[in-house]
């Protein structure tokens, strides 16, 4: 680590301070997006999303000597972004408490190129439960396999492969009846 | 990776955070950071205060328990003075009393 690094061969503690700064900097430019990303797909909230987006990188800074690597400290970022999402959830009693199987079908039909389209997968995702929304989050805005998902929010890879075939399986139910209707 | 699995990645493709946002970011840290040196002291500071204030207290009570032993020694010495005195007193009217 750099604050570790400059203590060890005697670097004056204000340009320590300086040089740890400037990673900080970097690094929330690197990754606010990725942070960003997680929290407002998790709670559709532009304003809540950049709250919590700000809460990460703080705890970050403050636990700046525990990270390791650049892969560490994404490890890191998102784990904590999904924690504090669902705190931020349940605190604010965020979620409309219509589960997805309840979610009203679209009042306009539309084909699956549609921009509306997109938006609508978002709803979906919004209805889903805590738990399934950040696997499915993780996995199609992040990219990650099942078996990272499970490091990232502490579960088993059995029952993240579980959330993401139910999921997957509701939306798909969902989409095609507006698809199909759309095309009818 | 299906159709709908495709549809999916783009309605959750990354979006970037306002403008301004590394900024606060940047100034809520450094908020953080001197208020994280203040805490930081102010264990510090109020042990001292609580040690002097207990120093305080204990030279208070010695200089009392002090006072309070003098007063009593002084109280002693009196009687003592009070009791000689009243049997010279007795002394003497027991001497007037034989010459009369």
């Amino acid at each position: 680590m750099i604050g570790s690094l400059a203590q060890e061969v005697g670097i004056p503690r204000a340009v320590d301070e300086a040089d740890r700064s400037r990673a900080f900097e970097a690094a929330v430019r690197e990754h606010q997006a990725m942070v960003f990303s997680v929290a407002y797909h998790f709670l559709q909230d532009r304003a809540v999303a950049e709250e919590v987006a700000q809460e990460v990188f703080l705890e970050l800074f403050r636990h700046w000597n525990e990270i390791e690597s650049r892969e560490h400290r994404i490890h890191w970022l998102r784990k904590v972004a999904s924690r504090r999402c669902i705190d931020q959830s349940r605190r604010r009693k965020f979620r409309n408490h219509l589960s997805l199987e309840e979610a009203p079908e679209p009042v306009t039909f539309m084909p699956a190129t549609d921009p509306m389209m997109k938006r609508y997968i978002e709803q979906l995702l919004a209805k889903l439960a805590e738990t399934p929304r950040l696997v499915m989050i993780l996995r199609y805005q992040e990219g990650l396999e099942p078996s990272e998902i499970s490091d990232v929010l502490d579960m088993p890879v059995a029952t993240v492969k579980s959330h993401l075939q139910r999921s997957l399986a509701l939306l798909r139910r969902k989409l095609s009846f507006a698809t199909r209707e759309g095309e009818s | 990776m299906t159709e709908f699995e495709d549809q999916l990645r783009r309605a959750l493709e990354r979006k970037e955070p306002s403008a301004d946002f590394t900024a606060r970011v940047l100034a809520r840290a450094t908020r953080s950071r001197r208020m994280a040196w203040w805490f930081g002291w102010q264990p510090w500071t109020a042990a001292a205060v609580a040690a002097s204030l207990c120093l305080g207290l204990i030279l208070e009570t010695e200089h009392r328990r002090r006072e309070q032993q003098e007063g009593l020694a002084a109280k002693a010495q009196l009687m003592q003075a009070m009791h000689i005195t009243s049997a010279k007193l007795r002394q003497i009217h027991k001497k007037v009393k034989g010459s009369l």
